[in-house]
């Protein structure tokens, strides 16, 4: 079986100040590490146990600059056979649409059973590129899937709704999954597939193969800023007990007991 | 399991390279599985003694099997860097540090505990593991009236991150602040530009985040040129001599041997008797790292009606370690198997009413786990039980 | 004047919450740009459906059939397909809901549509459309312009426009579906309901839930005890599911449950955009957390900031007193 991830390095901003840099456009980025985007490892592990049953390859794509080639190499340690960037900084600025018309370009000519992605990206959250690659590719997909099961030639793939409910398809091979955060417990990279991985080759893929021209985006940033605060809750002050006691006064107050 | 060893000069030669020769040195004796404290825990098997021969074989961290890279991972990154074993070791070798080498790569590749990702990604932006805003570093001097140092003082005092962040430890940099002042001692904080020493986050193997901590303390130190720091945690007190290579030419001092010299000069004089029974834990890094034993207990036994104990057997160079260290306080280990568990029951058996400590992570530690436990044992900073015995 | 679609939500013979959202986000729109608001139903049976929504669109044209009895992309794609070819709208509305989430990037790429996924806000600005988006795990917002095209396609995010009683005259239209049946290569087969533990968080009032701020697993007990002291239970948001501590159905928010209490004390949540839509609706909302920017504060009736494991034992030991003075 023949198998590809999407993966894309972003700065770990969930527990960071995240600040607006001079172009208004970008975040001040050199006191943020970077990692794989959290529900990519996710996509990547499910690819790699899906190799690991069926047997076959899994290349990993990522579109970034020469940075993301780090994120490539951590996951050739952890299971992909083959790794290839295409060079991010040859097409300008990128929204979801032409990340996925990047992707396509350079997938659609290699094998491909099934396709991972993970199911949001925590920088720009857009959260599309996944079924947006799907339908440039003409293939199926399921998205937010925290279950996948392979029976014969049906994949049952079960896609996260609302309120704890699932939903239960039954697909077909070629397919892209775009996979929620928890399905799977992402592995460790060993020493030998690190030693391995750092003399791996990765491909490297730019304007000269792919035409720029051809790649529209649909939209473009305007500005970031600062969310506006809304209706702040009262934030209680002083020693823990007067703290305490405070709450204890709205607890009775309002009757909550 | 996994049949016969592979050998792979390889990854060995990967591991020497980046910092772990001293595994060269190891002759698999077994004195530091002996030494070891997690080996105090029954159904714990740490098998220290084969690190070393692993590694010349190149035989570490070396499965394609899923679970057993993780098994071989985790044992990787047990060790909490107490030395123990390096103290025992006939050979000297220091053994957390060659974990640390094998740590440094697997770091690199993302592979390694879950539960600190965050806290090396905090540490690296905001400059303390808790991700506390550095604007507010000096809080807990602000009333205190301590200046910011700028050179006509002549010591910096170095709290650190628990100190200056958390709400039970501010306790102990007031406690401190206020001694030396006392003590007539010119020293001023440097605060907000004041970044984390980096020791755990090197430990552990994160040694991009421990050279930008280096990089920042460094720069500040030279920009405010600062020749004698006191620090709170040993942990600082360490590194900044051992692992700052711009720090040579300064004297770097942990606050038990100010205050020890501050009583041997007079300055300060506990007058007020501290009735209670009080046992001493030697915190790894201060006692079997950097040699202090005897000033922690001699200023505690300068102190009237202070009865100062000692756990039998496990003391000094055999304390046994709080389970901190090397980024150990935000693990995620099963509650039977920490080594803060076995402490407490050795302490508990003194019958101290007070536990001693001269860190900021045993503090941390013990606190959590007397609670946790419901042991009714006070824990306060050595400067905490020297400032309430001075007088007016 | 094109119009303003918005695609009606169900689920099991239901409407749900986003789709008057969303028709109070179209009504904004049609209003600005002077046009008519538009509700498209696919649904099977759909009379219940679209009485729920009469007289909050000026039109809803309905397609009845079998197919559309439970949600399947690749249907829903080919049924907005063909409408939106016939009737060319401004702007379609879609929620940015597992069922959106689905479904508008594979149609926006299919028919060449700008889209925007997962907005705040939407508005025109000129000729354009620009958008808000929440990017950075929620520390920024950030202004989007879409390119310049006829039509475009957005998903709405659950909780940013309140539902509006209106009553508008509605014609309401029938077509056919283009569909009839499910293609092979994705069949919907069943839901399946998250298994239901020993406690039900949906029924309870007062809730103690925690959030990564409580660091491992060995701290929950703490928790439990003071989530159960005080007559509650104990649930939390999703990276403690995650992480295996609590099963599922503990979890508030977007994917797991949600809950109105008339007490909901938040510790170590940060308060991502995917909780608050779980337990917005909870009478008194306290919230600790070490961080004074979480968003969480912003939900929040009563905040604290300090350490939740210094605040827990405080705050049990007055609510409790609290409890003695009333019993």
């Amino acid at each position: 079986m023949d198998i590809i991830a999407c993966i894309k390095r972003v700065p770990q901003t969930a527990e960071a100040d995240v600040k607006i840099d001079s172009s208004g456009k970008d975040i001040v980025k050199d006191r943020l590490q970077f990692d794989m985007n959290e529900s990519d490892t996710y996509a990547l592990e499910e690819a790699i146990l899906l190799k690991e049953k069926f047997s076959g390859s899994l290349t990993v794509i990522s579109v970034g600059t020469f940075d993301a080639e780090d994120t490539l190499r951590i996951a050739l340690a952890k299971g992909a056979d083959n790794a290839i960037r295409i060079k991010a900084e040859d097409f300008g600025e990128l929204d979801g649409y032409k990340t996925a018309q990047l992707l396509k370009a350079v997938i659609k000519d290699l094998k491909h059973d099934a396709i991972f992605t993970g199911c949001i990206a925590t920088d720009d959250y857009y959260s599309q590129v996944g079924v947006t690659l799907a339908e440039l590719l003409g293939m199926p997909h399921a998205s937010l899937v925290t279950k996948i099961e392979i029976d014969g030639n049906t994949v049952h793939a079960y896609r996260e709704l609302e309120g704890g409910l699932l939903e239960h398809l039954a697909m077909s091979l070629p397919a892209l999954f775009t996979i929620q955060t928890g399905i799977n417990e992402p592995r460790y990279a060993s020493l030998i597939a690190i030693r391995r991985a750092a003399k791996k080759e990765i491909k490297v893929i730019g304007k000269e193969e792919i035409n720029a021209e051809d790649i529209v985006s649909f939209s473009s940033l305007e500005k970031l800023f600062t969310p506006p605060v809304g209706e702040r809750a009262e934030i209680l002050s002083g020693t823990l007990d007067e703290i305490g006691t405070r709450v204890q006064g709205i607890v009775k107050e309002k009757g909550l007991l | 399991m996994r049949g016969i060893i592979n050998i792979n000069p390889e990854i060995r030669d990967a591991i020497l390279e980046s910092g772990g020769d001293d595994a060269i040195k190891c002759y698999s004796c077994g004195r530091c599985m002996a030494a070891c404290p997690w080996n105090l825990i029954d159904d714990l098997d740490y098998t220290t003694y084969r690190f070393c021969q692993r590694i010349k074989l190149g035989a570490i961290v070396d499965s394609e099997a899923k679970e057993d890279i993780a098994a071989d991972t985790d044992e990787v990154f047990r060790c909490i860097g107490c030395d123990s074993c390096r103290h025992e070791c006939p050979r000297g070798v220091n053994l957390s540090d060659v974990l640390r080498a094998v740590r440094r790569i697997l770091v690199d590749y993302d592979s390694y505990p879950a539960e600190l990702k965050g806290v090396i990604s905090r540490l690296y932006s905001s400059g303390n593991p808790l991700g506390e805003s550095s604007a507010k570093r000096a809080d807990w001097a602000k009333d205190l009236g301590i200046p910011h140092f700028d050179g006509t003082q002549e010591f910096v005092y170095f709290p650190c991150c628990l100190p200056a962040y958390d709400a039970r430890l501010k306790l102990v940099a007031e406690a401190t602040a206020s001694l030396l002042t006392k003590a007539g001692i010119s020293f001023g904080i440097i605060g907000e530009e004041e970044f984390c020493c980096g020791e755990a986050v090197r430990r552990v193997g994160a040694e991009k985040v421990f050279q930008s901590a280096v990089n920042n303390n460094t720069r500040v130190f030279q920009k405010f040129n600062v020749k004698n720091v006191i620090t709170t945690s040993p942990h600082c007190f360490k590194t900044f001599q051992t692992d700052y290579p711009a720090f040579s030419d300064i004297q770097i001092m942990h606050v038990v041997q100010v205050l020890h010299q501050c009583l041997a000069d007079g300055k300060l004089k506990p007058e007020r008797p501290f009735k209670k029974k009080v046992v001493y834990h030697d915190p790894c890094t201060l006692g079997r790292q950097m040699g202090i034993y005897d000033q922690p207990r001699e200023l505690l036994q300068s102190i009237p009606e202070l009865n100062l104990v000692e756990v039998p057997v496990f003391n000094r160079e055999f304390s046994v370690c709080c389970g901190a260290g090397a980024m150990g306080l935000w693990r995620d280990w099963p509650q039977d198997q920490r080594l803060v568990k076995i402490r407490t029951e050795q302490i508990f058996a003194t019958g101290a009413d007070v536990l001693c400590v001269a860190c900021p992570y045993c503090l941390q530690m013990f606190e959590e786990n007397f609670k946790s436990m419901n042991v009714d044992i006070e824990v306060m900073d050595i400067s905490e039980i020297l400032f309430s015995s001075l007088g007016q | 004047m094109a119009e303003i679609f918005a695609l009606v939500e169900h689920r099991q013979g239901a409407v749900r919450d986003i789709t008057y959202e969303l028709l109070t986000c179209g009504r904004k729109l049609a209003t600005a740009q002077n046009t008519k608001l538009t509700a498209l139903v696919f649904a099977s049976p759909a009379d219940k459906i679209v009485e729920s929504i009469q007289e909050r669109a000026d039109r809803i044209i309905v397609m009845e059939h079998g197919v559309f009895e439970n949600f399947n992309a690749e249907i829903y794609q080919l049924a907005l397909r063909d409408i939106l070819e016939k009737e060319k709208p401004h702007v379609t509305l879609i929620g940015h809901t597992a069922f959106g989430y689905d479904l508008c990037p594979a149609l926006g790429a299919e028919m060449g549509i700008p889209f925007a996924t997962d907005c705040l806000d939407i508005e025109f600005t000129g000729s354009r459309l620009r958008v808000t988006r929440s990017v950075y795990d929620g520390k920024l917002d950030a202004h989007v312009l879409l390119k310049e095209h006829t039509s475009y396609l957005v998903t709405l995010r659950s909780g940013c426009f309140t539902p509006e009683e209106v009553s508008l005259a509605t014609e309401v239209v029938k077509q056919e579906s283009p569909v009839t049946e499910q293609p092979e290569y994705r069949k919907f087969v069943d839901y399946i309901e998250a298994a239901v533990g020993e406690v039900d968080i949906t029924k309870a009032d007062i809730i103690v839930s925690v959030g990564r701020g409580i660091k491992e697993q060995a701290n929950l007990p703490v928790m439990e005890e003071f989530a159960t002291a005080i007559g509650g239970v104990l649930s939390c948001s999703r990276p403690v599911v995650d992480a295996g501590w609590l099963p599922k159905d503990r979890q508030v928010g977007s994917s797991g449950k949600t809950v109105k209490p008339k007490l909901y004390i938040a510790l170590g949540i940060s308060g991502a955009f995917q909780h608050i839509v779980g337990m917005k609706g909870a009478d008194t909302i306290i919230a600790v957390n070490k961080d004074p920017n979480a968003p969480i504060f912003n939900e929040a009736d009563y905040g604290i900031v300090e350490d939740l494991f210094k605040v827990v034992p405080v705050l049990k030991e007055k609510i409790l007193d609290a409890k003695k003075l009333k019993g």
